[in-house]
């Protein structure tokens, strides 16, 4: 049970998960944002070829872009537990205790093979900076940035929800989770 | 296979994360990392082949587009006046209601690639319509919203197409148009369900909408039936591609609902891109994933090694076709569809070609099938959503909806034993194979 420890503790506590709040908030307006430069970038592209005659490249490329960093960013920051594609017919039929202990082996596992290949892939990301995109010429190193912040943001959501499963609260199931079919 | 061989490891652990509620995803790319770690590649290899899979699958911004397609027509509220217009053709027959879900769900099907966003935008509408007055049971109401719903992804467009597309290199053009035919084929298989049971339960007809109103309501249906035909007709006039066919599909269903039905506010604009932008990072997840375990898969040559395996047992083309038709039935009971496709898929296909079954028919046959897997228990995403939607009991769901997938298995005996039903319409449009 949480004890109560005083004013001041639970209004700094309220006060981060207002911060929380506030930043899913941006983060969601983000990916939005991300959604909406993709489907402009292509709008852009048949109107530049076939009304104007005048054929981009630079639309695919900002269009690609949004897309790996929408969905990289949008899998840490965006997406709630429900939205994930799982396989929970194991997961949502056992014991809350149980499903605990699951949170924390799988949140372990992530926690440690992420944290063991981000050197690998930090060097993977700064090696990319002799390459520059075809059409806009930006450093791929920046481009391909989005997979470190990834990589971190995995770290401390994993760290995070094992954590809260060892302190005593399992993780929120839903059969059905997540899926675009 | 040696049980502690490193590509066994790696089963392993994606199998035990996946089975402990990791998403797959995240499930597949930690396994690939240990894959990497046991054999002593460099671990950078999996932040590589991840970025550069997704940055050179330029066929997969399909997803996201017909994703925000599908979302932008819910909220226009299209459904409505495609519902008058089913049930002024439909209505009038035994079971009317039931058939008017079916013959909606083929036209929403040609603007939307998605089942979930079809039982999403329309379930519920067309639950309430049948259960009000208590005319059709609760459960049926459901079954048949989610088993008609299943037509969404094999009529074209088709998200699982595109990511078949992407395993296969099969033309997503050629995919979209051998869709067709199966997709009503699997509607004709559900209304003669509809049929048998409306007359064995004896459930109502409607009341028959006077043939002087027929040109209002055909007229008012008109901006919903036209999607199909500008998708359908700017891919195969090559003015636009299966990709950019996406985004024209989106665009079209904001103009629709903003300047022709007048009923979007912004917000629900925002709520739409953000609902897509969602499902685009589900997905792109486990694309992610499937594109950093597929190069696990390569560097271990299990198609080929699958490939030869079978090529001793000497199966003729049509075997393989069974067996296949086997496995995918019943890991569709238990695996989410598109993970079948990305992960599973690709073992086969190397075997597909060596026995001469074209990559499209083999495309459309095993979709038709994966997708078959969203109303079969105990994994059945649909029926899950239908029953949350209608609060008709899982288990009742699942009764309705047996003779439904039994009637579809049937349609799918004949896709796969009859491949003209498939390859037909792809030749037609100019298809060489």
């Amino acid at each position: 049970m949480a004890r109560v420890t005083g004013f001041g503790r639970s209004m700094n506590s309220g006060r981060l998960l207002a911060i929380g709040r506030w930043l899913r908030r941006r983060a969601e307006n983000l990916a939005a944002l991300m959604l909406a430069t993709m489907f402009v970038c292509f709008i852009l592209q048949i109107v530049f070829r076939y009304v104007l005659n005048y054929p981009v490249g630079w639309t695919e490329e900002v269009s690609t872009l949004m897309w790996i960093w929408g969905v990289l960013w949008g899998a840490v920051f965006v997406l709630d537990e429900k939205d994930e594609v799982r396989f929970d017919i194991i997961y949502s039929a056992v014991r809350e205790r149980t499903r605990r202990v699951f949170a924390v082996v799988t949140g372990v596992a992530l926690v440690a093979a992420y944290a063991v290949s981000l050197p690998g892939a930090t060097s993977y990301v700064t090696f990319m900076k002799v390459e520059r995109s075809a059409y806009l010429g930006v450093r791929m190193d920046y481009l391909y940035s989005i997979f470190i912040l990834f990589s971190v943001g995995a770290i401390v959501r994993y760290g995070w929800l094992t954590w809260r499963a060892m302190r005593g609260r399992g993780p929120d199931v839903e059969p059905g989770s997540g899926s675009a079919l | 296979m040696n049980p502690f061989s490193p590509f066994a490891l790696t089963l392993w652990t994606i199998l035990i994360l996946g089975l402990f509620g990791l998403p797959i995803g995240h499930s597949m790319i930690v396994g690939s990392i240990i894959y990497l770690l046991i054999t002593g590649l460099d671990l950078g290899t999996a932040a590589e082949q991840l970025l550069n899979g997704m940055y050179n699958s330029y066929v997969l911004l399909a997803v996201p587009l017909f994703l925000f397609a599908a979302e932008l027509m819910n909220i226009s509220k299209m459904t409505d006046k495609l519902l008058r217009f089913c049930d002024m053709l439909v209505g009038r027959f035994r079971g009317g209601l039931g058939h008017i879900n079916i013959a909606q769900s083929i036209i929403f099907a040609g603007m939307s690639g998605s089942a979930i966003a079809d039982v999403a935008g329309t379930g519920r509408i067309s639950i309430d319509m049948m259960t009000r007055n208590q005319r059709y049971t609760v459960s049926y109401a459901a079954a048949i919203t989610a088993a008609s719903a299943v037509i969404g992804p094999i009529i074209p467009p088709s998200i699982p197409m595109v990511l078949y597309a992407l395993i296969s290199d099969a033309s997503i053009g050629y995919l979209f148009f051998g869709g067709i035919i199966p997709g009503l084929l699997m509607a004709l298989a559900q209304m003669v369900i509809n049929t048998a049971m409306a007359h064995r339960r004896g459930f109502p007809v409607e009341k028959p909408i006077p043939v002087r109103e027929w040109p209002r309501i055909t007229f008012a249906a008109l901006p919903a039936l036209l999607m199909p035909v500008i998708l359908l007709g700017g891919i195969y006039g090559g003015v636009m591609t299966p990709t950019e066919a996406a985004a024209v599909a989106a665009a079209y269903a904001f103009l629709v609902a903003v300047i022709l039905y007048r009923n979007v506010s912004a917000a629900d604009t925002y709520g739409a891109v953000l609902a897509s932008a969602r499902s685009t990072a589900s997905i792109g997840m486990l694309i992610a994933g499937a594109l950093v375990f597929n190069y696990v898969v390569t560097i271990e040559n299990i198609p080929e090694v699958v490939r030869n395996i079978l090529s001793g047992y000497n199966l003729s083309p049509f075997a393989f076709l069974l067996w296949v038709n086997v496995i995918l039935l019943v890991l569709g009971c238990l695996l989410e569809g598109s993970t079948i496709i990305l992960v599973i898929l690709p073992i086969f296909i190397p075997t597909a070609k060596a026995l001469g079954i074209d990559l499209v028919h083999f495309g459309v046959v095993t979709v038709f099938n994966i997708m078959i897997g969203l109303i079969t228990p105990p994994y059945g995403l649909l029926l899950f959503i239908v029953s949350a939607i209608s609060g008709a009991p899982l288990r009742h769901v699942i009764r309705d909806t047996t003779p439904f997938v039994l009637a579809m298995i049937v349609a799918l005996a004949i896709i796969t034993f009859i491949p003209e039903t498939v390859l037909w319409l792809p030749r037609l449009m100019g298809y060489k194979g």
